[in-house]
């Protein structure tokens, strides 16, 4: 119980830091927005300081009410402009996590039953292969190939626009359809990770004396692998796929510019060739609080699964 | 066993290889470069005799522009990992060896480790006029945490050793116990943090750079993909073939190095530590 108000009022910290920085950084900033109006500049005199303040007390006022600020590119308020892209983003980063993880365990506990044979060595190379690929250049490859030359799926956008389907079906079908290549190139880019942990897990079960005992019980090969090796490899497994979400969700910002994905991802890199600042802030404090609700939980989940932690 | 280690050294050594070919190129550039990256002829030529790998859209040689690459991509790396690691050294080892100092700087790495670190470095360099210095300040000023708490931890360990004791016995100070004791010993584990963090690094400049935020007057790989994926016909002519192919493959082979070199190092340092590959 401890441990958890001490997490609490650290990530409680945070959270006003990073708000804090999301404020102050524009007024420090030499090529901001705020450098150009001229309200940013010499904030020696104690008038201007004052006025910094309350400017930054109406700030956080403003967020408890969901104010984000004007986006001058979009011509929205920026919480409008984010609510609109976010379910986007959840989408591509569930659907992206459920695969890479169920992938990267299968291809893991795989290798490690066929340790040292062909099946092993390609998957090892294939997949370190495909974590030293930046998501976005993976993306153009996925375009120029699945979009272009085989023309097999959509090569932007995240739905066929003005099509009207009649049944709900067919536009679940158009939504997976575009959701195929961005969500493919986030997981085989994050998929090496639990790839490699796996494997390594699996090959440290294997060698303990209980998969003996159980082969020796005269159990199939698949009940010792699911129901004795995997189990025990578990673990590490969890924890790492949690701290692995800060990871796939900075990666949408990529993948998302690459397929012109509607996502928040996409909103950063528009707002930075438009110079909409308030918009990028926006984005920010969404990427952020994201992660550190991951973060969080994934610690909560180390901690119930691990009692050795518990006083983190 | 014996076998598996001699392939993965013989990786590693892979990935040395590789790594000194990309730093000669980065540092005979002005030699091996057919022209200066900036002059300009026709654009967006197909490959000739005169233009190994075509032009780009403004008419720059795009061989030129590649092996210019490598010096920012690298420099970029190269330096800002070997601050981070110096910075997150010092950390760590005031850190572990000074009991006065552990917990205020402790909560320090514990703040850097937790802040989501690469929105809040792309929302700064945004806020920043896009320089390579100034990547380098930013990747160097963010990326110190892990290795600060990785030598804390080695630090912690090390100094209830005996010979430390028996320095101490014989009137050495702290700071000759701290440079003649300890920090010889936890060398190679700056080195693979070093190794680690480029790794990190380089993937990150590549993706700030292609989401716009790179050096436009002196370009990285990241940039030039950034350059060749805004161009509107890339994807339906021939050419990303020359233009986006080789730079992509350039940072992953870059990557790939610095991975073989880390696994490699991680089992010569640390052969207990069995969380890197077993090949």
């Amino acid at each position: 119980m401890r441990g958890l108000i001490t997490k609490v009022v650290s990530y409680g910290i945070i959270i006003f830091i990073i708000l804090s920085l999301n404020f102050f950084l524009p007024r420090m900033s030499p090529a901001g927005p705020l450098s150009l109006s001229g309200s940013g500049s010499g904030l020696t005199s104690a008038d201007q300081q004052e006025q910094v303040l309350e400017e930054y007390g109406n700030y956080l006022r403003g967020l408890t009410h969901g104010d984000l600020g004007w986006s001058s590119s979009k011509n929205a308020p920026v919480s409008e402009v984010l609510k609109r892209s976010l379910k986007w983003t959840l989408l591509l980063v569930g659907t992206s996590t459920v695969v890479y993880i169920i992938l990267g365990i299968l291809t893991g506990a795989v290798s490690a039953w066929k340790k040292g044979k062909k099946t092993d060595v390609g998957l090892l190379v294939l997949l370190v292969s495909l974590a030293s690929v930046p998501p976005f250049f993976l993306g153009m490859l996925f375009i120029i190939y699945f979009g272009w030359k085989w023309d097999l799926f959509p090569r932007f956008g995240a739905q066929t626009l003005f099509v009207n389907y009649s049944t709900p079906f067919g536009v679940a079908l158009d939504i997976l359809h575009h959701l195929a290549l961005p969500a493919a190139t986030l997981t085989l880019t994050s998929v090496g990770v639990i790839y490699l942990l796996t494997r390594n897990s699996m090959l440290n079960v294997l060698g303990e004396d209980y998969i003996l005992t159980a082969r020796a019980k005269g159990l199939s090969e698949w009940q010792i692998l699911r129901r004795h090796a995997l189990k025990n490899a578990m673990l590490p497994i969890v924890t790492l796929v949690a701290l692995l979400g800060g990871l796939v969700i900075t990666g949408t910002i990529f993948v998302e510019t690459v397929f012109a994905y509607p996502g928040v991802g996409l909103l950063v890199s528009e707002a930075i060739s438009a110079h909409d600042y308030p918009l990028l802030q926006g984005a920010f404090l969404f990427f952020a609080l994201a992660i550190l609700t991951v973060n969080f939980i994934a610690d909560l989940v180390y901690a119930h699964l691990d009692p050795r932690v518990k006083e983190g | 066993m014996k076998k598996y280690k001699k392939k993965k050294n013989r990786l590693g050594l892979v990935g040395v290889g590789l790594l000194v070919v990309f730093v000669l190129t980065a540092i005979f550039a002005p030699f091996l470069a057919p022209y200066d990256p900036h002059q300009r002829f026709e654009t967006t030529e197909p490959p000739n005799s005169e233009h190994l790998l075509g032009t780009n859209h403004v008419g720059q040689d795009i061989l030129s522009e590649l092996i210019y690459g490598t010096r920012v991509s690298l420099f970029v790396t190269l330096v800002a990992s070997a601050a981070a690691a110096f910075i997150g050294t010092l950390v760590g080892l005031a850190a572990g060896y000074f009991k006065r100092l552990d917990f205020l700087l402790m909560r320090v790495v514990d703040l850097f480790l937790t802040i989501p670190r690469l929105p809040l470095i792309i929302l700064i360099a945004a806020f920043l006029r896009p320089s390579v210095l100034n990547l380098v300040f930013v990747f160097a000023f963010f990326e110190w945490s892990v290795t600060a708490r990785v030598i804390r931890s080695e630090v912690l360990t090390l100094k209830t050793r005996s010979y430390v004791d028996a320095a101490r016995m014989l009137g050495a100070g702290d700071f000759h116990i701290l440079g003649r004791h300890i920090l010889p010993n936890v060398v190679p584990l700056v080195v693979v943090q070093l190794v680690l963090v480029s790794r990190y690094i380089i993937l990150a400049e590549s993706g700030l750079s292609f989401i716009g935020l790179g050096d436009p007057t002196a370009k990285s790989w990241g940039m030039m993909l950034h350059d060749a994926f805004e161009y509107p016909t890339i994807f339906i002519t021939d050419l990303w073939k020359w233009w986006m192919l080789p730079a992509g493959l350039l940072i992953g082979l870059t990557i790939l190095s610095l991975s073989f070199i880390g696994y490699a190092l991680e089992e010569v340092v640390n052969p207990r530590l069995k969380r890197s590959l077993v090949i």
